[in-house]
Formats: structure tokens, C-alpha cells, sequence
């Protein structure tokens, strides 16, 4: 697969995929690493799925927790799962546009809100739980 | 679609792995439209079955979509060993984060307005 790699020009200046932003810097990167950057976009989609469905369903089904935490819980879900699809996007752009240019690649930005807000979610359903 | 195996020019799989990724996303897109559906009828009226349908359609949308990419994807190594030769590889990605965020604010109305 690396054999190729020297004689493609450096086409980003006239490289016309979307977004330009991304694909008009560096150059074309190892198609692994691009379709792994892919995978990692499509799992935090689903991530966003379940967080979400994690927050209609507390509010949806008829669960045995206090009212008002059931709903601080189900809110803290779903605001994450708003969350997600932006962090997959952004993490995708910027991580491709890194590696078309040879640099490190970024940290997920949202990562440490997501695992803080699961925590605190799952401790209002808890709390909730136990106070019913 | 293909006369040789993956494997010359690509050990671990990754078009195939990526094809079946989004496989799974497009499959749990369609049962949380239909669940969503569902449960949304008692708040939305038969609208929510319209969002039953349209997720389901959508979820039809990226397997189609999906399965032009992996053959694109295949193509554009066999040919040139790398991906250059694929046509909008962002289009479909910002296409879902777009229908990503679509749900999760339809989520946030059926708890607020319930």
C-alpha cells in the first residue's frame, strides 16, 4: 500500500471534497488511519443514541425514582447526547486534518463533561432511586 | 464486487470494518426511531409515527449510502492505494452528526413538553 505513496502529487490546494478546511491541508494520510478516524465518528453517534435513549427512557417508562431528580437525570442524559454528535464531528474534522498534516492528534474536547456528566447522572438516578 | 480478497492491499479489514460500523449505526438509528415513535404517540399524536418513518428511511439511506462508500473505498485502494479517489468522504459524516443532534432535540422536547 506504501509503495504508491511517492509519486501522488500533493493535490490539497485544488482538492475539492468537503469540508475544504480539512482536506485542502497536509497531505493524503495512510487510508487506515482515515477510516479509523471514521469508525471512532460512527461510535460516538451511537454513543449519542444510547445517552439519549438512556433519558427518554427514564422519563418515558414508568420507573419507581423522585420526580424531580428522575427528570435532572433524564435532562443530564439527553444534554449529552446533544453533546456527542458535536464532539463527533469536531473530533473527526480536526483528527483528519492532523493527521493529512503529520501532527499529533487532538484529545477528545468533550471527553472529560461527557464522564463527568454520565457520573452525575447516574448518581440523580441513584439518589432517586433510593429516596422513592 | 470484488475478484481479489481485501487482504493484498488491506490486512486488518478497515474498509470492510468501516462498512459493517456503519451498518450498526444505520441499524440502531432505525430501532430508536421506531421505539421513539412508540413512545412519542401519547405526546406528539400520530406525528410521532411520521418520525418512526422518516427515521426508518434515513436509517435506508445510510445502508445505501453506506455500501456506495465501501465499494468507492475499495476501488480508490485497489487503484491507488489510498483514499483520494473517494467523492465526499465528509458529506455523509456531517450529514449524520446533523441528524445526531436532530434527535437528541427532539428528545429534549419529549421530556420538557410531556
Amino acid at each position: 500500500m506504501d509503495e504508491g505513496a511517492e509519486d501522488v502529487p500533493d493535490e490539497a490546494p485544488t482538492d475539492r471534497r468537503f469540508p475544504r478546511r480539512v482536506y485542502r491541508a497536509g497531505r493524503e494520510p495512510d487510508p487506515r488511519f482515515s477510516l479509523a478516524n471514521e469508525r471512532t465518528f460512527l461510535a460516538w453517534i451511537r454513543t449519542s443514541l444510547a445517552l439519549v435513549a438512556a433519558g427518554v427512557a427514564l422519563e418515558a417508562l414508568d420507573l419507581p425514582i423522585a420526580d424531580g431528580l428522575r427528570l435532572a437525570g433524564a435532562l443530564v442524559f439527553i444534554v449529552l447526547g446533544l453533546l456527542a454528535p458535536a464532539q463527533a464531528w469536531l473530533g473527526w474534522a480536526a483528527t483528519e486534518r492532523a493527521l493529512r498534516q503529520g501532527r499529533p492528534l487532538p484529545s477528545p474536547r468533550l471527553g472529560l463533561l461527557l464522564a463527568v456528566g454520565t457520573t452525575v447522572a447516574g448518581l440523580l438516578v441513584l439518589v432517586g432511586l433510593v429516596l422513592r | 464486487m470484488t475478484d481479489r480478497p481485501d487482504a493484498v492491499f488491506d490486512l486488518g479489514l478497515q474498509a470492510e470494518r468501516t462498512a459493517l460500523a456503519w451498518q450498526r449505526t444505520a441499524l440502531a438509528v432505525a430501532i430508536g426511531a421506531l421505539v421513539a415513535g412508540r413512545l412519542a404517540v401519547p405526546v406528539f399524536g400520530a406525528g410521532s409515527l411520521a418520525v418512526a418513518v422518516l427515521g426508518v428511511v434515513g436509517a435506508v439511506v445510510v445502508l445505501v449510502v453506506s455500501r456506495r462508500r465501501y465499494r468507492a473505498v475499495h476501488q480508490s485502494l485497489r487503484a491507488r492505494g489510498d483514499l483520494a479517489a473517494v467523492r465526499s468522504a465528509g458529506a455523509p459524516i456531517a450529514a449524520l452528526a446533523g441528524v445526531g443532534l436532530l434527535v437528541a432535540l427532539l428528545a429534549l422536547a419529549f421530556v420538557l413538553l410531556r
